[in-house]
């Protein structure tokens, strides 16, 4: 495979990334759905297999915390490493979905979802080496991952306190919709690294990682502001 | 497989590179926003380009053009609509009790137009004489009757047969008094009572 064959494909993968993150903005528009909207409306009481469910389907389909979780595994091969960061992650994202749906802590949902953005923008900006470059070191990965999951969590948190819950069953409600979250990323992290792992073991990969993660920050770019645009218009 | 390369191995980028690459992603992600995103999501169309792709119809309520009422006094005609019939007015309900003396009587009557539906439900101390009948165009004598029987209760609906007053003449036969609560719900415009000392009543009646 030539050099110029090699980055049109960087190229045609950063395109797709970045259309995938277009399509899916206005399909799942990263809230919940009408229909399941109006079964958590209707909630009173502990339903906890359908909030594990949602949990999971919110991760799987929520492309602004997959493309995080890309960035964050990108440039983590052993099991042992993907294990420490996604705990991390989790650990982050726990704090804040359990503390801010539970102690009724609000956020604005478009200012913690362009955070949210920007944290897919920091992890996009790192691998491409752009810290080490500018600052001249890489501030603590694990850190980083530790603080954007504390952001990831309140995001979740606003998505379920949109509907107000009943407070009859809440805290079994939002601990179920936690597990699934757990389960749901789970899932992602499979087959994310399925797909990674395989584009790992083909030449051209570090060629076509540069663009790749050029292309995760302009996804991030495009969630932001998105989102701040949202926030602009009071919608 | 290719050996394990960790970020801190990245051949890092020059400054430039690095600003370029920062700087189109950041192009790149305002250039989406601008054309696709914000016109699809918003309605929000700087470049005109979401009206040209069709994408700002995403963003406005889907349009619902209510078909207007029937205006003026028709408005309570009923418009068939396959098995549904239309109104252009809502409909009212009333609850009336009458209490009638010794040999007395009342008449009580809704103005409905032709087709037009009403509900009732009456019931009485005790049996009383009872026609439900229709006057075509509220003309005393041209009477229709409905139901002639002697009655303590009837639930039912009517159908007007034609436009006019539609409703109930109620006698007690008895020496004691009687009283007839009434209650219905129906596309009437207006009710009337008619009393055995020729008085005449116009009622009010509520929309729920």
């Amino acid at each position: 495979m030539t050099a110029a064959r090699q980055a049109q494909l960087g190229v045609v993968i950063g395109l797709a990334m970045a259309f995938w993150t277009i399509v899916s903005t206005p399909v799942a528009a990263h809230g919940v759905s009408s229909k399941d909207a109006l079964f958590l409306l209707s909630l009173n009481g502990p339903a906890i297999i359908p909030l594990m469910y949602l949990g999971a389907k919110h991760m799987v389909t929520g492309y602004d915390h997959l493309l995080f979780l890309i960035g964050v595994i990108f440039y983590l091969y052993r099991l042992k490493d993907i294990l420490l960061y996604v705990s991390l992650f989790t650990v982050g994202h726990s704090i804040t979905l359990l503390g801010g749906a539970l102690g009724g802590i609000r956020v604005d949902p478009y200012l913690i979802d362009a955070v949210i953005g920007l944290s897919i923008v920091y992890k996009g900006f790192e691998n491409i080496g752009g810290f080490r470059r500018l600052l001249g070191f890489q501030p603590n990965p694990r850190a980083a991952v530790l603080v954007f999951g504390l952001f990831h969590g309140f995001g979740l948190a606003t998505k379920l306190q949109q509907f107000n819950l009943s407070p009859n069953g809440l805290v079994e409600n939002i601990v179920s919709f936690n597990v699934g979250v757990e389960i749901g990323q789970l899932l992602a992290l499979t087959a994310v690294l399925i797909g990674l792992t395989y584009w790992r073991a083909r030449p051209g990969y570090l060629q076509h990682a540069y663009v790749t993660n050029a292309a995760l920050m302009t996804a991030g770019f495009v969630f932001a502001g998105y989102q701040l645009a949202g926030f602009a218009i009071g919608e | 497989m290719n050996q394990a390369v960790s970020v801190t191995e990245v051949p890092l980028p020059s400054r430039s590179r690095l600003a370029v690459t920062t700087l189109a992603a950041l192009a790149v992600a305002v250039v989406i926003l601008m054309t696709i995103v914000l016109p699809a999501e918003y309605g929000i169309d700087p470049l005109g380009s979401g009206e040209a792709l069709g994408l700002t119809a995403m963003s406005r309520p889907i349009a619902v053009e209510p078909i207007p009422l029937p205006a003026g006094g028709d408005a309570l005609k009923p418009t068939p609509n396959g098995p549904i019939n239309l109104y252009g007015a809502p409909f009212k309900v009333d609850a009336v009790e009458f209490v009638l003396g010794p040999y007395d009587y009342v008449e009580y009557k809704y103005q409905l137009q032709e087709g037009a539906q009403m509900q009732f439900a009456w019931k009485a101390t005790r049996p009383v004489i009872h026609d439900f009948h229709g006057e075509v165009g509220a003309d005393p004598t041209q009477v229709k009757s409905f139901d002639k029987s002697n009655r303590q209760e009837a639930i039912g609906a009517l159908t007007a047969p034609f436009a006019g007053i539609h409703g109930w003449y109620w006698e007690n036969p008895g020496a004691e008094s009687v009283t007839v609560t009434l209650k219905s719900s129906g596309f009437y415009s207006g009710a009337l009572e008619f009393r055995s000392d020729k008085t005449r009543k116009t009622h009010e009646l509520s929309v729920p």
